[in-house]
């Protein structure tokens, strides 16, 4: 019979076959997308990720002297095997614990100290400007060394000179030792140095070095060759070695395998290191590099599952309507068989053989087109791009998804088959327009349930594709088609009612033919679900999109940020100014306690601040509603700007000062200079005695434009009293800036912890000549207590802002159960300040999801000086407006840290290899489900035209002309297809709505932030609409010119 | 062959030849058919099946082209219309009664007989009426708003005829009008087809297998093999 039906229904079989293929090709293709691509994209995650994200790194602290070398050693050993099969880059950096520099003189009679380093890629990390590299040596030569340029200066070396450091400042100390200074290097920008103990600056007056005396000057590091570092017998305070894998051509075995291996690296290395080293720490990059990309193909893998499952359910839907016409065709011999005695069981295996066959060819035909399709998929954007083009391939998933999804699909006609036949003259039933009923509103429950749960998930991060977020939106979408086909049928009983009192025939008769005909419940749900689908696949892809850009701005915050790595330097900020050309701000960016709340789960509160006078230009971020970034900037901004002491390059300042009681009081002078952008930087003085002679302050005004705006004078006694003794003294400082101030309003603070042993502060400016002079004064300082307590007085051109006013983000508000007027205490590093919560926000720049506040820098820099903290809490450098297109490269270029621009966020969350893949999904969907829509329609209108050529005909003998059939044809086809389009596509947009900011997530799984909000982009989706209705006219008006002329009243000679 | 009336016929049917196919399976349907059928007269056609009567009443209402011959309906050739031509014809002079009834089923009788007054486009007032007028005339008033699916076989003859007689036409062709109705239903419509050719004047030239029907014929055409045998008064 199969054989019978090919050589008499071809046209018909292979209509199906075409339709069980498109669907088994989409699941297919899905399948690769999932497997294939997913697989190369997590490998692209980890070979394509910058070095540092795969690098892994041990970190000991305090190992023993002769043990170094080995510890060194074993360290290189244990990570060479972690990462194996991988070749692997190792870099050590070592420090020694410090040494006294003996020979030298400070101030106060402080002890200098210094120390050595080892760094095995030292020219890459410096550059030489005098002399050589250091070059091993025997362990009786003295040392051969490098200095930094800053060093140098202030220990006024050169190659060639010989120096002397003293013995290790601990137990087993080793002794002194011997370096030569072979050269002068200067630190390259980028290059780690932060991880030095004086972060390349070469030189600090005031450092912590943990002993009774508590704070030294320190000159360093003497750059030594490494190994001969190692073994020269000095202990080392810090050993990091790190081992960079080359993942060239890595497979995802071993990419698993290497992780693995440095997961459990730290436990190995516990047993190898024994009592030689005291702590250590294994900071392991690439396994959680992998689980990143893991979670980003997982977030990605729900899309493209849903994708498929979209795709089946239309595939499905065209079928009913492929089946349901094949059985009308086939009704005449059914009945026959019927009556020949057939049963139901032989017509239903009959059915299973047809079907099975459909599958059988259908998947043969679909595993290879899937398989190209996916091909020439990877090769168009945003998957190419991404590097994620292959050839055609296949693989298990592929072959047992594709040969599933046919067999799935084909077994729609079984049913189909031997479903109960329908009520004679084609009018339904009662009992089946209640089962009709009963359907829609199961099927509108399955949505209502599936967008609940849909609706309910977690905002955290959660990657696992689960069946809600699979299934869902095609259940929404589904429902939604079945609804609208309600609605269909009143709109054309109206266009019927307007046809009666018509005059002519053409219009008419199409009105009552759409409107009377039974109507294919199946292709109505076909028109209906495709357009929806379609219009919903181009605004998800669009509301993806702008998700993407909408969250890459929140998370960078502003246009470009650079991320600093190290010690700021003064003229950082214009050199971004004049690398950028944009409006240029520092920015702190970093966790913080507020009051006693540390934040949950590791995830401390955040504390953005930055320039918000010109917040419009700077602050990026969606702000819903009706805020602006200019307004929220108004109401953090300080009312005035800070103007100090102008202070000319080069410019030199004086100190002097006395105090009473013949106590040997020092005070060590701190100078914050103010440049262009609202940076401040601190110039430290030297431990100054108060003894009425004028000492000079080094290097302050390094460029010009800096404006003097506080200084810090922590007073102190030269030398240790007795705690019996409370001697008390008052104090005069002056110091002399050759620069002109334009306000004479300065404060002075006697600061916090212990502002009572400093009183009566004060502070006035005058002028002295061509210069400016601040003479700062303190009544009854009193010395009692330890020579380290605090006596501080700080002078400032401003007054105390009072509570800093901040933007408090949603979230924060939300877990302190607090809101606007609520008064904060932020604890920034070690200092309290006061806050009061100005607005809140949604979220806030650069802390998306996080509970956080924003202030304004230049507030909370004055309110950090007035409690004593002169520091800036400078953790970034925002940049608004970047004026050239390179700005980003230029900013790279400066090496002042980790450049982040909103666009390059932006691309990279779009194209993350690991994420790409859905986009094609979708873009795939689109096609599929207009091809379908094609196939449907065609499909649909020939076999009408065929059931009514006979009618045809007759209306040609009634003298009706073949152009007023064809109107009336095309009228009652565009009749019923104009309102299911427009109605899908309403479908489509409140699918969009309702589903689709549920079902975009974040990178990590978690809630987007901010809030996705849906984008119907009305361009793209009339075009999309416009083209769907052209091609299906385009092929009703083929169908309908071949059958208008086949049907001519010569017809009624033939036709039955 | 002779006219009914001293004016001319209303149909002339001349030399006509009409031949399917090619070749040695080619069918000779219509060989040298010539009569004429004047205005109020109701001719019969009879025949076997296959002998050329459809065929005869598809040319004669240019649904089909002869291969040869001519047609004259009302003065015009018929074989010599183009398709617009043709589609006049059948609006305003040549109306048909098809054995299946041809009824569009998604039209309630009286908007199936309003058909063709749509086509001429006469306003909705006096269409309404004409089909008030056409249903009672076949005994169907009370059925207007039925559908064809809810009519028995006969009545929807009726309605076909009906509408057939809507616009007014000069000829109606017939073909096989009982075929698929019970002897006592086309007992029925023959003789309201006998009463429309007394009261609307047309000409009828119906195809019949029925007895009955040829003797309500003015005439009888007989078919054989494509050919014209006899023709006789009843």
């Amino acid at each position: 019979m199969l054989a019978r039906r090919v050589r008499t229904q071809w046209a018909l079989l292979a209509t199906l076959l075409l339709l069980v293929t498109i669907g088994a090709t989409l699941v297919g293709t899905c399948t690769l997308l999932v497997t294939r691509t997913a697989g190369q994209a997590l490998r692209l995650a980890a070979t394509g990720a910058p070095a540092a994200d795969v690098a892994t790194t041990v970190y000991t602290v305090n190992v023993d002297g002769p043990g170094a070398a080995s510890v060194a050693a074993d360290t290189r050993t244990a990570l060479t095997t972690a990462l194996a099969p991988f070749p692997v880059a190792i870099t050590v950096r070592a420090a020694s614990r410090m040494r006294s520099l003996p020979g030298r003189t400070e101030a106060a009679g402080a002890t200098p100290e210094t120390y050595l380093s080892g760094i095995s890629d030292l020219p890459a990390r410096a550059v030489l400007t005098s002399g050589r590299w250091p070059r091993a040596v025997d362990g009786r030569a003295p040392v051969e060394t490098v200095v930094l340029e800053s060093t140098a200066r202030q220990l006024d070396l050169a190659p060639g000179r010989r120096v002397r450091l003293g013995a290790e400042r601990s137990v087993d100390a080793a002794p002194a030792l011997d370096v030569t200074v072979v050269g002068i290097a200067r630190p390259r920008p980028g290059t780690g140095w932060e991880r030095d103990p004086l972060t390349g600056a070469g030189y600090d007056a005031v450092v912590d070095n943990g002993t009774p005396d508590q704070t030294a000057p320190v000159y360093g590091p003497f750059l030594a060759d490494l190994d001969t570092l190692l073994t020269s017998g000095s202990a080392m305070a810090r050993l990091e070695v790190t081992a960079h894998p080359d993942l060239t051509g890595a497979t995802l075995p071993d990419l698993h395998s290497a992780a693995a291996g440095v997961a459990g690296a730290d436990r190995r290395l516990s047993a190898v290191y024994g009592d030689r080293v005291q702590v250590h720490r294994v900071d392991a990059r690439l396994p959680p590099t992998l689980q990143r990309a893991r979670d980003q193909q997982q977030v990605a893998a729900a899309v493209v599952l849903a994708v498929a499952v979209l795709g089946c359910a239309l595939a499905a839907t065209a079928l009913v309507l492929a089946g349901r016409l094949t059985a009308g065709v086939r009704a005449g011999e059914t009945t026959l068989m019927t009556a020949l005695g057939v049963s139901r069981g032989q017509f239903a295996a009959a059915a299973a053989v047809e079907a099975g066959v459909l599958a059988v060819l259908a998947a043969a035909v679909a595993v290879p087109a899937s398989a190209a399709l996916h091909a020439g998929l990877t090769h168009l954007p945003p998957l190419a791009g991404s590097g994620l083009a292959v050839g055609p391939g296949t693989n298990g998933s592929h072959l047992a998804a594709v040969t599933g999804g046919a067999l799935l699909l084909a077994s729609v006609l079984v049913i189909l088959a031997v479903r109960p036949g329908g009520s004679a003259g084609g009018r339904r039933t009662r009992t089946e327009m209640l089962a009709r009923s009963g359907a829609d509103l199961l099927l509108v429950a399955f949505a209502a349930v599936g967008w609940w749960q849909l609706n309910g998930q977690p905002t955290g991060a959660t990657t696992r594709a689960d069946a809600v977020r699979v299934v869902a939106p095609a259940l929404v979408l589904t429902a939604g088609a079945a609804l609208v086909l309600r609605v269909v049928p009143p709109v054309l009983r109206g266009l019927d009612r307007l046809a009666r009192r018509a005059r002519g025939l053409a219009f008419p008769l199409a009105a009552f033919e759409a409107a009377r005909r039974p109507h294919a419940v199946a292709a109505g749900l076909l028109v209906g679900l495709a357009c929806a689908v379609s219009t919903f696949g181009v605004a998800f892809d669009a509301t993806w999109e702008r998700a993407q850009r909408d969250q890459a701005d929140l998370a960078v915050g502003t246009d470009l940020a650079v991320a600093v790595s190290g010690a700021p330097g003064p003229g950082d900020g214009a050199a971004i100014a004049a690398a950028t050309g944009g409006t240029v701000s520092p920015a702190t960016d970093r966790g913080i306690p507020i009051g006693q709340w540390t934040g949950g789960a590791g995830e401390p509160p955040r504390l953005i601040a930055t320039d918000t006078r010109p917040a419009r230009d700077l602050l990026r971020g969606r702000l819903d509603s009706g805020d602006t970034w200019a307004g929220v900037g108004a109401v953090l901004a300080p009312t005035t700007r800070v103007t100090g002491v102008t202070v000319p390059a080069g410019a030199e300042v004086r100190i002097r000062g006395r105090a009473t009681g013949g106590l040997p009081v020092v005070v060590s002078p701190r100078l914050l200079m103010q440049d262009d952008t609202g940076m401040r930087s601190i110039c430290t003085g030297p431990r100054t005695p108060l003894d009425g002679r004028t000492y000079r302050l080094p290097d302050c005004a390094t460029a010009g434009g800096r404006q003097l705006v506080a200084v810090e004078l922590p007073v102190a006694l030269a030398e240790p009293i007795s705690f019996d003794d409370a001697p008390t003294s008052d104090i005069a400082v002056t110091l002399t800036v050759p620069g002109t101030s334009a306000a004479t309003a300065w404060t002075a603070t006697s600061v916090a912890p212990a502002p009572e042993r400093l009183g009566r502060p004060g502070v006035a400016v005058t002028r002295a000549g061509a210069g400016t002079r601040l003479a700062l004064t303190a009544k009854n300082v009193q010395f009692s207590g330890p020579e380290e307590a605090a006596r501080t007085l700080v002078a400032t051109a401003f007054a105390d802002p009072g509570p800093v006013p901040v933007a408090m983000s949603a979230r924060l508000a939300d877990e302190l159960g607090t809101g606007r007027g609520a008064e904060l205490s932020l604890l920034v590093g070690t200092t309290p300040v006061a806050a009061t919560v100005a607005t809140v926000l949604p979220a806030v720049p650069s802390a998306p999801g996080a509970p956080g506040v924003l202030a304004d820098v230049d507030t909370l820099s004055r309110a950090l000086i007035v409690n004593g903290e002169l520091a800036f809490p400078l953790d970034a450098w925002w940049v608004g407006n970047p004026a050239t297109a390179d700005a980003a490269a230029r900013a790279t270029a400066l090496h002042l840290g980790t450049v982040t621009t909103r666009a390059a966020e932006n691309a990279r969350l779009i194209g993350s290899p690991p994420r790409a893949g859905q986009s094609s999904a979708v873009r795939l969907l689109v096609l599929a489900a207009a091809l379908l829509l094609l196939v449907g329609i065609v499909l649909h209108v020939h076999s009408d035209l065929q059931v009514r050529a006979v009618e045809l005909a007759r209306l040609r003998a009634l003298g009706v002309t073949r152009r007023e059939i064809r109107t009336t044809l095309l009228g009652q086809h565009a009749g019923v297809l104009l309102p299911l389009v427009a109605a899908g596509a309403v479908v489509g947009w409140f699918a969009t709505r309702a589903v689709t900011p549920l079902m975009i997530r974040s990178e990590s799984g978690a809630a987007a932030v901010p809030a996705v909000l849906p984008h119907w982009p009305w361009a793209d989706q009339a075009v999309l609409i416009a083209v769907l209705l052209a091609a299906c006219t385009l092929a009703v008006a083929a169908v309908v010119a071949a059958q208008t002329r086949r049907a001519d009243a010569a017809y009624l000679r033939v036709a039955p | 062959m002779s006219g009914d009336r001293a004016a001319g016929p209303l149909l002339s049917v001349r030399d006509v030849h009409r031949r399917f196919g090619s070749g040695p399976t080619a069918v000779q349907a219509l060989r040298d058919v010539s009569f004429d059928v004047g205005t109020g007269s109701m001719v019969a056609v009879v025949g076997r099946s296959g002998s050329g009567k459809t065929t005869l009443l598809n040319v004669v209402g240019g649904l089909d082209s002869p291969d040869t011959g001519t047609v004259v309906v009302d003065g015009t050739e018929v074989t010599a219309l183009d398709d617009d031509g043709l589609a006049g014809l059948r609006r305003r002079t040549v109306a048909y009664v098809f054995q299946t009834f041809g009824l569009i089923p998604v039209l309630s009788a009286a908007e199936n007989v309003g058909v063709p007054l749509r086509l001429a486009r006469v306003p909705v007032r006096e269409r309404e009426q004409r089909v008030a007028r056409l249903l009672d005339l076949v005994g169907l008033a009370e059925h207007a708003r039925q559908r064809p699916d809810e009519l028995s076989g006969g009545q929807q003859q009726r309605v076909a005829i009906a509408r057939a007689l809507a616009a007014s036409p000069k000829l109606l062709i017939a073909d096989e009008p009982t075929g698929q109705l019970d002897a006592e239903t086309g007992l029925a419509v023959m003789a309201l087809l006998r009463g429309v050719v007394e009261a609307e004047n047309v000409a009828v030239l119906v195809s019949t297998h029925d007895p009955v029907m040829m003797a309500l014929a003015d005439r009888v055409l007989r078919m054989h093999d494509g050919q014209i045998h006899e023709q006789e008064a009843p």
